[in-house]
């Protein structure tokens, strides 16, 4: 497939709930999830009844030994949809690492292609019991023979060499890497949901703390937090009798890994290679360029990740995005800034996935981000996960 | 601890010896380290991979210092390296560094394969800096 996105512009997004995010909460999940969805879907100005479609994806993603149980510690859109009482016909779930992109397009493709008129998108996060990635396996079968014996388990070693690499490679300080942290948490404590709300981070406190996995340190990693998003998504048609301003999809495109590696082992190299055909495919999708993009919302679940997707998406060259940070490009309370974490990001709101960075997308271009509203905010671009396993959805509410 | 399946066990054994080996596929003859369930050059359905000795010289790609460890029986700090073969460089190993935490490690920095002793009959791969002759 090549050219323009088919349906570009002729998807919207009408509405949205998110509940408080909580480190722990005091009550199942699926509970959440079901008030959740009837605020959004009460938020579009639609009735239960009207929800014919459900998509999400529901992974838990830990590489710890947690018990998965639906309603519980994953929410299901077949759960869900039963749950709040409707009668879809159509509820699907996406499985694979790039949960957000890649349930997103289901119900983007849904939505285009008439397979129902109005989506419930949503997607709930659980922070278990005991430590999030801790594992007591001592005998390691099947793909885990090749990694778990040498001590090398769980995404934070891969991240932080991969990490070392671009630092080694480019020259990139842990100073750069704390004004990216101290931005999406400033920005995060502006966030009334947040689990971060009014809990702002000085470099200080940043370059204070350990690096449990060097070069990177506990504030790279989003925190594992609970917490449930829903928007509703209709076509373009209509999204026009509904009460708030539609936001539209112009295109997206998902990247997936091409290498044999041994398990977890993400590298840089296959990062930036997939970057690079992942932006190709991107660009040509929406037709539009980085220098249309008003809120690009890039993701953070491990902060290296931000570099990368600042220069595979054309906002950076190459081994620059460190510096970029580090002279104040990001920084969203300066007019000319990339934004790129001015929704919080996950280090800003907790472990939410992609949420953080499609919702920045809905509330700054409906115009519902209150007083962080952006004067300029026409198109806007959300990731999730890395080039090589995530993806991008551009939107913009100019429908042209 | 590894446990050994039908696939693997040449691997292994050879590690148990203080061997490495790559997996080479019986289709294309290209080899791969871990093996996968399908030929990674040529997605032949069935590789019937054979493990050849290879030489342990390899490459610092990029390494981490491992502070605090997910997986329990595992002593902090320590370096994980991710090395690429000299015999293949488009293979990367990932194994602990012998030479303790605060070794100075820059990319590209020559290492050597060698084998940790965890169990009668079970090693696995590590690295050591290679000392300038």
């Amino acid at each position: 497939m090549s050219g323009l996105f088919k349906a570009r512009n002729e998807v919207a997004l009408v509405g949205f709930a998110h509940s408080k995010v909580v480190r722990r909460a005091d009550r199942p999940l699926g509970v959440t999830a079901v008030e959740t969805a009837r605020a959004a879907i009460a938020d579009a100005g639609l009735s239960v009844d009207m929800i014919d479609g459900f998509v999400s994806s529901p992974l838990l993603p830990t590489s710890g030994d947690h018990q998965v149980e639906d309603g519980v510690t994953t929410v299901t859109s077949a759960w869900l949809s039963q749950h709040i009482g409707a009668d879809p016909a159509y509820a699907v779930g996406f499985q694979g690492i790039g949960q957000l992109t890649g349930s997103l397009s289901i119900a983007i493709n849904a939505i285009a292609s008439g397979a129902c008129d109005y989506v419930l998108f949503h997607r709930a996060l659980h922070n278990p019991q005991g430590g999030y990635n801790d594992s007591a396996m001592s005998q390691a079968r099947g793909a885990m023979q090749w990694a778990a014996p040498q001590g090398f388990f769980g995404a934070m070693p891969a991240i932080a060499m991969a990490y070392n690499e671009y630092c080694q490679r480019y020259g990139a300080t842990r100073e750069a890497m704390a004004h990216l942290v101290v931005e999406a948490r400033k920005n995060g404590a502006r966030i009334p949901w947040s689990v971060w709300n009014g809990k702002p981070l000085t470099v200080d406190q940043y370059m204070a703390e350990e690096m449990i996995f060097e070069p990177m340190c506990r504030l790279d990693a989003d925190m594992p937090v609970e917490g449930v998003a829903c928007f509703v998504l209709t076509s373009a048609e209509r999204a026009r009798d509904l009460p708030h301003r539609p936001v539209y999809v112009s295109g997206f495109a998902n990247g997936y890994p091409r290498k044999n590696r041994t398990m977890i082992h993400w590298t840089l190299d296959d990062m930036m290679e997939a970057g690079d055909d992942l932006s190709a495919r991107l660009w040509e999708n929406c037709g539009l360029g980085p220098q249309d993009i008003d809120i690009p919302q890039l993701y953070d679940g491990f902060s290296p990740f931000v570099y990368i997707w600042l220069e595979s998406l054309g906002f950076c060259k190459r081994g620059a995005a460190h510096e970029f940070i580090l002279s104040g490009g990001i920084d969203s309370d300066r007019a000319d800034s990339l934004p790129v974490m001015s929704g919080g990001g996950a280090i800003g709101n907790g472990r939410m996935h992609g949420v953080p960075q499609m919702l920045e997308c809905y509330l700054q271009l409906s115009g519902r981000a209150g007083e962080r509203q952006r004067e300029r905010a026409t198109t806007g671009l959300a990731c999730h996960s890395t080039p090589h396993f995530g993806g991008v959805v551009v939107y913009s509410n100019d429908p042209g | 601890m590894p446990v050994p399946d039908e696939q693997s066990a040449p691997f292994w054994k050879a590690a148990s010896d203080h061997v490495l080996t790559v997996a080479k596929c019986s289709k294309c003859d290209q080899a791969t380290l871990p093996p996968d369930l399908t030929c990674p050059h040529c997605h032949s359905t069935a590789p019937d991979f054979r493990f050849v000795p290879v030489e342990g010289g390899a490459r610092i790609r990029t390494w981490a210092v491992i502070r605090r460890s997910f997986l329990s029986g595992f002593k902090v700090p320590f370096v994980l390296v991710d090395a690429e073969l000299d015999a293949y460089p488009d293979l990367r190993l990932i194994g602990q560094l012998l030479d303790g935490a605060d070794a100075k490690l820059s990319i590209g920095a020559p290492v050597v394969v060698e084998f940790e002793d965890l169990a009668p009959g079970i090693s696995v791969p590590a690295f050591r800096l290679k000392v300038a002759a």
